[in-house]
């Protein structure tokens, strides 16, 4: 269906003694939005400035378009990439930030000055192209740094967590911005966040980091419902995770209630599991209840819970009504078969 | 490896120039101490530490305690100027006023040292502007003598000191934020209690610092004792370049300028180690 | 009430004595230079102040010391003001072109490396110039090297790397990494990065260090006072040559010009630096 446009085989990166990344393998397709998630310290800053050219991986291979470019000059990749801090020139104006690319490249000035028109055009903000880049606002000279990398068609659109340094509106905005760019120019791309909204608005493959391993890499939402372990079900979307066991029909025991979800191991074995706040639903009882409420709040669409249930605090979200549970009311919990995940202790 | 860091071979060729740039300071560095060492007066033959024995007489001692006592005065006057003038420099408003004071601090640690001692001269001479403004107002009768003594040479070494001690007090006052000055006032301690409990010591490393430059600079200075104390003040500097002419004796010479040397850089290295151990400690 | 390490009102005793101990501090600073300036305008031929009347003679002195080449001296002023010029022009150039490069690597190299080059370099600073002075002419004499102007810009170039290296230095602080790797991502090979983003940003700092230089070695005394020789004299030593046994009015005219381009000059580095980085 769709053709690989970049590998990565194999790549391993240390720094000293401190290995920052072990072993990767990543196939990238063409025209694809890759977000490489997170939490800071996993080494996705490290991957994607690999692809860049700006570190030196200690093992492994690139290839792009199946030719090895592991070895390769970073200014000779032809890469756009939007940095962290934007890196916008400050002693050039904004035209002459987006046409340095193309200065490098010996394009005519008539070509530069038609190609950041019609960037700027893109970007919807065609009149400030004579102006310095300090007297941009944020969002402005966000775009301004995209549109350079984007100028020299670039092979991999490369970004370094690039709208962390906005507030959650604009932010927001540029995320949808971003997207609509990048299917536009249809350039095959690399994020790096650390934020899972922002991932999961963004990407069509998602990259889950853990010490300097690939934890999972799927489309979001398969990440989303099917997490392959309790650290991607955590990070993502936050779950309970839990404790189980694995009863004597071979189904899932969850606090003490059988779930009737079938599982896989011998029972009696320990597991845990991962269920996610509005997997959960809960139910007033008089007595014998499973767990009595500690914490409740309203956010207006939904409702927020907190459970105590065998020593454990569960995170319950469900729709707001006004029979919900109070504070101090003992409650039964059932849980939605179909999206517990269940891995091996 | 990083490709933006540089690799050693790299650092090598971008230092290199410089290395070169400062080799002939070196070698000169090197060379005192050889020469000090050397057996001949004249020439460096064989290796004595008789230079040193000979600089043990009453008239090098004197010439060293002159030395720490002008240097030790000068650096506590300056001190005592260099903080308000710091105060003064980093709340100035107008940028006009702020150059025009910046100019005139900076200017004597720039400025000709001729110059600067023609205008202490003029200044402080029998018929200087000092005592006919003194005579004018009727405090003194007979002309006070201020040049080619002690007194002169230390006011030029205090007024070519000065901007040594104001510029780094300067950039720490400016790091001092105003909020720690008005938790102060607001607790109720007034201008006199937060300068001893507040600004002056999260000034110490500054302090520190700056009076161990000051001090280092004015135990070497050479031209203002030259100019301003005629052969009367024998600082050091003035010293050693005797001992080279009129009497060529190289080594002797190479012998105490390792004294004075030794002796700054044991002033900086102590007041280094004082910064550090005073920072660990507010810092705990 | 505003609190300030300065009070603007309701200071009392303190204000009066920082106030006080600053305006000293001034005078100390500012009356050898202002009593040059007024004596140069005397009339007299006697150093007494204030000088009874006022004239432009000394001033018309200086240009007919610069118009008449005066065999009687040694060396004449021109010929001392051309070599300190001279001097300071090499001195200038090529201890700012040799920092430069060190500052951007030290900049980019590692922490510790950094700290001691820095230490290196600041020597120069804190060594005695008296000591360099007698250094560097025994090891001419000795060596009996033919030197020519090098034998004053040598010794020049090494005192002023440590300002000038400390302006190269606070001009990289502010340049991030990053930019160059943006450079270079758009295609800009890493010397070109360099070129392009670094050199342009490190401007200020540049031209701060040298006008520094340019001042410094202009100015300078002490080493001088040892290296120069009957051929290769700067002005200062003109001008102690000529005031060793009593002050001639027609050096302060002198001085007063030279006064005027510092002056002009620190100005002109404040500006420079305006904000950014400390003067030294």
């Amino acid at each position: 269906m769709s053709e690989t446009h970049l590998t990565i085989e194999g790549v391993s990166k240390s720094f000293g003694d401190v290995r920052a990344l072990s072993n990767i393998d990543l196939k990238v397709d063409r025209g694809a939005f890759v977000c490489l998630l997170g939490p800071s310290g996993c080494g996705k800053t490290t991957l994607l400035r690999i692809i860049a050219g700006f570190e030196q991986a200690t093992s492994g291979k690139l290839l792009l378009d199946g030719a090895d470019i592991t070895d390769l000059a970073p200014h000779k990749r032809g890469f756009g990439m939007v940095f962290q801090s934007l890196a916008l020139f400050p002693h050039m104006s904004v035209a002459e930030n987006i046409a340095y690319g193309l200065k490098l490249r010996k394009a005519s000035r008539v070509e530069q000055k038609d190609r950041v028109e019609e960037l700027l055009n893109v970007i919807e903000l065609p009149h400030i192209a004579d102006r310095p880049v300090s007297a941009l606002s944020g969002g402005q000279r966000q775009r301004v740094a995209i549109a350079r990398a984007l100028a020299i068609q670039p092979k991999l659109f490369l970004l370094d967590e690039p709208l962390s340094a906005l507030d959650a509106k604009l932010r927001d905005n540029m995320q949808i911005e971003l997207r609509r760019l990048q299917q536009s120019f249809g350039v095959t791309t690399v994020l790096v966040t650390h934020d899972q909204t922002e991932a999961m608005m963004l990407a069509d493959e998602l990259v889950v980091l853990s010490d300097g391993v690939i934890q999972q890499a799927a489309p979001p939402s398969q990440v989303y419902q099917s997490p392959v372990n309790p650290f991607v079900a955590d990070f993502i979307g936050s779950a309970n995770i839990l404790p189980a066991v694995s009863t004597s029909q071979s189904t899932l025991g969850l606090l003490g209630v059988d779930t009737g979800v079938s599982v896989e191991h011998a029972p009696g074995s320990t597991l845990q599991a991962a269920v996610r706040s509005e997997a959960i639903s809960l139910r007033k009882v008089e007595s014998g209840g499973t767990g009595i409420v500690s914490f409740a709040r309203d956010l207006g669409p939904v409702t927020e819970w907190l459970v105590q249930a065998e020593g454990h605090e569960i995170r319950v979200r469900g729709a707001s009504s006004a029979v919900s549970p109070t504070v101090g009311d003992q409650v039964s919990l059932q849980f939605d078969q179909d999206r517990i995940s269940v891995f091996a202790s | 490896m990083s490709t933006t860091t540089l690799s050693k071979g790299q650092a090598l060729a971008f230092a290199a120039p410089a290395f070169i740039a400062i080799l002939p300071f070196l070698a000169a560095c090197v060379y005192i101490l050889r020469f000090s060492l050397s057996a001949e007066q004249g020439v460096i033959e064989g290796f004595s530490i008789r230079a040193y024995q000979d600089l043990m007489t009453p008239f090098f001692g004197r010439s060293v305690w002159l030395t720490l006592k002008l240097a030790f005065i000068a650096t506590v006057v300056v001190m005592f100027m260099a903080v308000p003038l710091a105060f003064l420099l980093t709340s100035l408003r107008g940028s006009f006023a702020r150059r025009l004071l910046t100019v005139t601090i900076l200017l004597p640690l720039i400025l000709n040292l001729l110059v600067q001692a023609y205008g202490w001269i003029l200044l402080l001479g029998p018929s200087g502007a000092l005592n006919t403004v003194l005579k004018s107002l009727g405090l003194i009768e007979r002309p006070l003598f201020l040049l080619f003594n002690e007194t002169g040479v230390l006011l030029g070494l205090i007024q070519t000191s000065l901007p040594l001690a104001v510029f780094p007090i300067v950039s720490a006052v400016r790091g001092i934020s105003n909020e720690h000055l008005e938790v102060a006032s607001s607790l109720g301690a007034s201008n006199w209690r937060i300068l001893r409990d507040v600004s002056l010591p999260l000034l110490r490393p500054a302090l520190v610092g700056a009076a161990s430059i000051v001090f280092a600079f004015n135990a070497s200075a050479f031209a203002i004792p030259l100019l301003l104390g005629g052969r009367r003040v024998q600082m050091m500097g003035v010293a050693i370049r005797d001992m080279i002419s009129p009497l060529f004796n190289w080594s002797g010479a190479a012998a105490a300028g390792m004294i004075l040397i030794l002796l700054t850089l044991f002033v900086l290295v102590v007041s280094a180690w004082l910064v550090r151990v005073t920072t660990v400690k507010t810092k705990g | 009430m505003r609190v300030g390490l300065l009070p603007t009102d309701r200071g009392g005793s303190y204000r009066f004595v920082i106030v006080l101990l600053a305006i000293l501090g001034i005078l100390v600073s500012a009356l050898p230079v202002v009593v040059v300036t007024i004596m140069s305008f005397s009339a007299a031929e006697t150093s007494g102040f204030p000088p009874d009347s006022y004239s432009l003679r000394w001033y018309g002195e200086v240009a007919r010391l610069f118009t008449n080449e005066d065999s009687s001296s040694a060396q004449s002023v021109v010929d001392s003001m051309v070599t300190s010029l001279v001097v300071a022009l090499i001195v200038m150039v090529v201890a700012t072109g040799v920092c430069i490069p060190l500052a951007y690597a030290l900049a980019r190299g590692q922490r510790r490396v950094r700290e001691g080059m820095e230490l290196l370099f600041t020597l120069p600073l804190v060594f005695p110039l008296v000591m360099l002075g007698i250094a560097f002419l025994l090891i001419a004499e000795s060596l009996a090297l033919e030197l020519g102007i090098w034998r004053i810009v040598i010794p020049h170039i090494a005192l002023v790397l440590p300002f000038v290296l400390r302006n190269c230095l606070s001009a990289m602080n502010g340049i991030s990494v990053e930019l160059e790797e943006a450079a270079i991502s758009l295609g800009a090979s890493p010397m070109r990065a360099i070129w392009d983003v670094v050199i342009p940003l490190m401007k200020a700092g540049i031209l701060a260090g040298l006008i520094f230089a340019l001042i410094i070695s202009f100015n300078e005394f002490t080493i001088t006072f040892f290296m120069y020789t009957i051929d290769v004299s700067t002005l200062p030593i003109w001008m102690y040559s000529r005031t060793v046994s009593s002050l001639d009015p027609s050096t302060l005219a002198l001085s007063v010009f030279i006064i005027a381009a510092d002056v002009l000059l620190i100005v002109l580095v404040d500006k420079l630096i305006a904000g950014k980085g400390n003067l030294f």
